[in-house]
């Protein structure tokens, strides 16, 4: 019980470890719901969601449904189960950071961030809202995310997942060889 | 609706291992680029190992069916990959 409460207390896990973690979870959600973890879709559904009580007429349209089409949509602008799957892993990630008690507000509290671009927020902020823009604009046209194309479609060995990857970690390199110059 | 119970808490489950994995830090992930912290990759590659060991097994018990395969679209699947890598590595999200 002891050696239980001391490893739940460690901030940060063996990545091994935590992903047999990852593995039963994402093999839990075949087995259980016939569904795969993804994040990236959420989002989408719930800006679909949004945009069609606001402005119907602008987000009527293939990717999230047309009235009294016949084609479904490819992205539900509902509360699917991506979405609720998204509420429950804003409440894991707290619970991981309350177990390690490591809860607390940041702005921009990363030494290495800090160092490379700079320890003002608002860069940290801007950086962080365009930056996630083109992550979900990729989501969106690669079909998920890091979790719901790569790990999820990888685990049942879609050629999608790979070329993903592919692509993921070939421009990821170059942009951190741009931002961070000599001291790569 | 027992399906949202359970969409709950197998994110509650998602978000604590990545947690614990650090990917919630802009280090952690920025570092795999930089080929100085693999950290992101083991933890994929373990949960990857893990579930497809165990979905292959699954369905060889006649337990599952696969769930729809996101769909294969080159030009679609790996220019998405291009440009989520550079929102990756920038953002470290």
């Amino acid at each position: 019980m002891n050696w239980f409460k001391t490893q739940i207390s460690k901030e940060m896990w063996s990545p091994y470890i935590a992903g047999i973690l990852l593995g039963i979870i994402g093999l839990l959600a075949v087995l259980l719901s016939n569904s795969l973890l993804g994040a990236s879709g959420a989002f989408e559904s719930l800006a679909g969601l949004i945009g069609k009580n606001i402005t119907p007429a602008l987000f009527s349209n293939i990717y999230w449904g047309v009235e009294g089409a016949r084609s479904l949509p490819i992205m539900r602008p509902e509360i699917t189960w991506p979405v609720i799957l998204l509420v429950g892993v804003f409440f894991g990630g707290m619970l991981g950071a309350f177990t390690s008690r490591t809860f607390e507000f940041r702005f921009n509290d990363d030494a290495q961030w800090k160092k490379i671009i700079g320890p003002q927020p608002w860069k940290r902020w801007v950086i962080a809202f365009f930056g996630a823009i083109l992550l979900e604009y990729a989501a969106g046209i690669a079909g998920g995310c890091t979790s719901g194309l790569a790990i999820s479609g990888g685990m049942l060995l879609a050629p999608a997942a790979f070329l993903f990857i592919a692509g993921m970690f070939a421009s990821g390199i170059v942009t951190a060889l741009v931002v961070y110059g000599r001291r790569y | 609706m027992a399906n949202y119970i359970i969409a709950l808490f197998l994110g509650v489950g998602f978000g604590f291992s990545l947690n614990k994995a650090g990917l919630t830090k802009y280090y952690k992930i920025v570092n795999v680029f930089r080929f100085t912290d693999m950290a992101v990759l083991k933890f994929m590659m373990t949960a990857l190992a893990v579930s497809m060991t165990g979905l292959y097994i699954f369905r060889g018990l006649g337990w599952i069916n696969f769930p729809s395969v996101p769909p294969t679209y080159i030009v679609g699947n790996l220019v998405g990959g291009l440009i989520f890598g550079v929102g990756m590595a920038l953002t470290g999200f």
